[in-house]
């Protein structure tokens, strides 16, 4: 189901700055992940993180800078559009669709592949058969099923989003990003809130997401698991890189361990 | 002759004023567009009328009668049509207040019949010459009474204590929860005290066009609306200034550019202000998504 | 063709109901993507003043005029729709309100579409009601089948979380345009209609107060499925009839058991209460309103509700 293309994907962070009146939270970001690597994006709270996230998406627009998605800059203004190049992410504090099932959650990133355009979803919408399912419905339900099976959410398909637990939430928000065939995924924060015992189900999922071919950019402050599954680790704090390398070099980077005082994280 | 249309526009601005007043309040501390506002404003121009012609109040009496009456009306309005009503469906509680709008506004027609009455002089026919300026006792009584209202609510929400809660609640519930605001009390008080003051500027409005109507409040919700807008949701100051400026700008339009198009000038500041500066002229004072 | 069936009055009554449910489908269409207008009156007035110029004035006949004003409320109804795309709730409640506010106005002051007067004499078309029941049918079926579509739920997931949407690949500027633009088209059509069927408009014809029962339709019909809009239009329509009914009910009951105060006053006061007669008739719908507010504010009908007809299903459970 998913592509996989294994000299394609990787970013390019050029210069990015974004500023929020006087305050940078983004300053001259210089950062270049590998395709079909797990690259970590660690810091303190408020080094910009997640504002980084919401410029490669497109939910914020830069001030200056540029961001190179698999060799072609980003321009796009909308977040859809950068969607359909290949970028999805997941959100810090879930964002699920309250009312829709999990199984019509995974449905809804199906779509943008399906449709790439308005057209071709109004047609489809007005030529199905009465009484019955058509033959891509059919289709679109069978690939969620198998993305739910991946996920361990198969028997819980026509459970309210709302209704799940916890755990089963963030796992939703990740398979119903992988439907939109990303080649990078951004995640945020997918650890939070988790036991160990779930992280550690966590840290083998991204790992094989990542096995299908997906480059993926992890934000987390679950140091264990940062360290456990990253290939590369870059360091922000106010908005710039103040380190980068393995995650063996960061362990024991001064620069990184004095940014994190007064933190209460272990590194 | 600019005189006159200047104060026809105070007058006229007063009137908005004070109807805003009561939607941004409410808007303010509940997020919640209380449509049946302006059938509360048509119900103390009634409830003055009344008394005035029943009861031989004079206009003192029929101004207090009306703002105990519609501040009454306030309370029962929230305890049938704001409370028992979800808030997680946003448009449930707009529809009920809607309903309410509807019985209010029928069975004033049902009791009273649907044509407009005369209201009764009240205030002695005298004229004042101040400069340039030819105002009538009935214009000054209107005028004063309007701005005394005015100063004496914005001295009550700046400065009294409940007037704090009031602007805590408007801000944030949980947050003013947890600094021992009774946060279902001040929603009530806020509805008490802005329907007292819309059904006192309907007993002004009747004052001043010697009229009264069961359609009156319509026009007055949707006019309050706008005027909500211009200053700024759940902005009290900025409804006030609002109100005025936005019963100026009809008025001279009506004046030099014509009286059909007076209403268009009106809608087009609401279309304009929505897609420029939707925060209003003074900025909003909105609660917080719960 | 119903002309020698039905007798006019019905077919006025069942003309007057159906357009009631073209409009109801009017504001759903927007509201499936979470765009709540209270102008879809002022869609209609464009359709209904379009139409009876392309009727009267250009000749054109009935089966032209109306889809043709339909589509010219549809264009208006995009041009509303992309400043109406960066605001929401009650911004966009006003946004929509100031425009038919604003067409009104327009239509006072136009005197080419009558200006004060209105406009008369638009031509009375004995093909409304085949013209209603044609529309009524196809609106449900597309809405039917948008429901069960994948632009159905993309367009339930924008209303539920549009930036989530966005990101997931949604198109979410183009969808709710076209959301918009159906809206105001059906509302145009439902307005063309309307206006051959009055022969008579003018500015005071399609007024705030038609938004919001327009509104009131589908939310009491039941907003979250393709079956509210109907449901809602039907039954707040015949609300005057089904009360008169109540009231020949009552008058039914045993006259000796009414000689007993006080179930005479009751009867009395119930009897001259559900006289469908205007002002009463108003303040029982508006009591109705808060009741199912309070009761039942997702609708009458809602997804749970309609049994889900599938042959797959069906072969499942007679396998």
């Amino acid at each position: 189901m998913l592509e996989r293309t294994p000299a394609a994907a990787c970013l390019a962070i050029e210069g990015l700055t974004k500023r929020f009146g006087g305050f940078f939270a983004l300053d001259n970001l210089q950062v270049e992940v590998a395709a079909g690597d797990i690259h970590a994006l660690i810091g303190p709270n408020g080094a910009g993180k997640t504002t980084l996230f919401n410029l490669i998406t497109g939910v914020l627009s830069a001030d200056s800078g540029r961001i190179v998605f698999e060799g072609q800059p980003v321009m796009d203004a909308r977040p859809s559009k950068r969607t359909l190049r290949g970028i999805a992410r997941t959100f810090q504090n879930i964002r699920l669709f309250p009312h829709l099932t999990v199984l019509e959650t995974v449905m809804i990133g199906e779509h943008c592949r399906l449709f790439p355009s308005l057209w071709l979803s109004f047609r489809a919408a007005a030529l199905q058969l009465p009484f019955g399912e058509a033959e891509q419905e059919r289709a679109m339900r069978a690939t969620a099923l198998t993305l739910l099976e991946f996920f361990g959410l198969a028997d819980k398909r026509d459970a309210k989003a709302s209704d799940l637990p916890y755990g089963d939430q963030r796992r939703l928000e990740m398979a119903r990003a992988l439907a939109t065939q990303p080649r990078l995924l951004l995640l945020d924060e997918p650890a939070a809130g988790m036991n160990p015992h779930e992280t550690e189900e966590l840290d083998e999922l991204i790992t094989r997401i990542r096995d299908r071919g997906v480059t993926i950019i992890l934000v987390e402050h679950d140091m264990r698991l940062v360290m456990e599954i990253s290939d590369r680790v870059t360091v922000l704090n106010f908005g710039t890189k103040i380190a980068e390398g393995n995650p063996k070099e960061i362990q024991s980077n001064p620069v990184v361990i004095e940014a994190y005082l007064g933190e209460d994280v272990q590194l | 002759m600019i005189y006159q249309q200047l104060i026809n526009g105070l007058m006229l601005g007063a009137s908005y004023s004070l109807v805003a007043i009561g939607y941004t309040l409410i808007f303010g501390v509940l997020n919640l567009l209380y449509f049946a506002h302006g059938e509360v404003f048509m119900i103390g121009a009634f409830v003055g009328l009344f008394l005035v012609v029943y009861a031989g109040a004079n206009i003192y009496g029929a101004l207090l009668g009306a703002m105990v009456i519609c501040g009454i009306l306030g309370a029962i309005a929230v305890f049938i049509a704001v409370r028992p009503v979800p808030k997680d469906r946003p448009l449930a509680p707009l529809i009920s207040t809607i309903g309410l709008t509807i019985v209010i506004q029928n069975l004033t027609i049902y009791l009273n019949g649907g044509q407009q009455l005369a209201f009764p002089e009240t205030i002695a026919q005298k004229l004042y010459h101040i400069g340039p300026v030819t105002i009538s006792a009935a214009q000054l009584f209107i005028l004063g009474v309007a701005l005394a209202l005015m100063v004496l609510l914005w001295l009550f929400i700046e400065r009294s204590k409940m007037g704090r809660a009031i602007r805590a609640t408007a801000e944030n519930h949980e947050t003013a929860a947890l600094l021992g605001v009774n946060v279902n009390r001040v929603v009530l008080i806020t509805f008490i005290i802005g329907s007292g003051i819309a059904g006192v500027a309907g007993v002004l409005d009747g004052v001043k066009n010697s009229s009264i109507s069961p359609f009156m409040g319509l026009g007055a919700a949707v006019k309050g609306l706008i005027v909500m807008l211009l200053g700024g949701l759940g902005n009290v100051p900025g409804a006030m200034v609002a109100g005025l400026m936005l019963g100026m700008i009809e008025i001279l339009s009506a004046a030099y550019i014509g009286t059909t198009e007076r209403d268009f000038f009106s809608f087009l500041i609401l279309i304009l202000i929505l897609l420029w500066r939707p925060t209003g002229l003074f900025g909003t004072r909105t609660a917080e998504r719960r | 063709m119903f002309n020698t069936l039905i007798d006019g009055y019905t077919q006025s009554i069942l003309i007057f109901i159906g357009i009631n449910i073209i409009v109801a489908y009017s504001f759903f269409a927007p509201f499936k993507t979470g765009q709540v207008s209270i102008g879809q009156a002022g869609f209609m007035a464009v359709g209904a003043y379009a139409s009876a110029v392309l009727t009267q004035k250009f000749g054109a006949p009935f089966i032209v005029s109306v889809p043709v004003a339909g589509l010219i409320a549809g264009v208006v109804g995009v041009v509303i729709g992309f400043p109406a795309l960066r605001i929401k709730g009650i911004y966009l409640l006003l946004l929509t309100l100031g425009f038919s506010e604003i067409i009104q106005v327009i239509v006072l002051s136009w005197d080419y579409v009558g200006g004060a007067q209105g406009y008369r004499n638009i031509p009375f078309n004995r093909h409304t009601l085949e013209s209603v029941i044609v529309v009524v049918a196809l609106l449900i079926f597309f809405f039917g089948r948008l429901e069960r579509s994948s632009l159905g739920r993309a367009m339930d997931s924008i209303h539920q979380d549009e930036t989530a949407s966005e990101v997931m690949g949604i198109d979410v500027v183009r969808i709710k345009l076209f959301a918009f633009g159906i809206g105001a088209t059906v509302a145009g059509i439902a307005g063309a209609l309307y206006a051959h069927q009055l022969t008579y408009v003018d500015s005071t014809t399609f007024n705030v107060m038609m938004s919001i029962e327009i509104l009131i339709f589908v939310v009491v019909g039941g907003a979250s499925t393709y079956w509210g809009p109907v449901v809602g239009a039907v039954v707040l329509s015949l609300l005057p009839e089904l009360l008169r009914t109540l009231r020949e009910w009552l008058e039914l009951l045993p006259v000796a058991w009414t000689n007993f105060y006080p179930a005479d006053k009751i009867y009395d006061f119930l009897h001259g209460f559900l006289d469908f007669e205007n002002a009463k008739r108003l303040i029982v719908y508006g009591i109705i309103l808060i009741v199912m507010m309070i009761v039942r504010p997702d609708g009458l009908i809602t997804r749970d509700s309609i049994p889900r007809i599938s042959l797959k299903r069906w072969r499942a459970r007679h396998a």
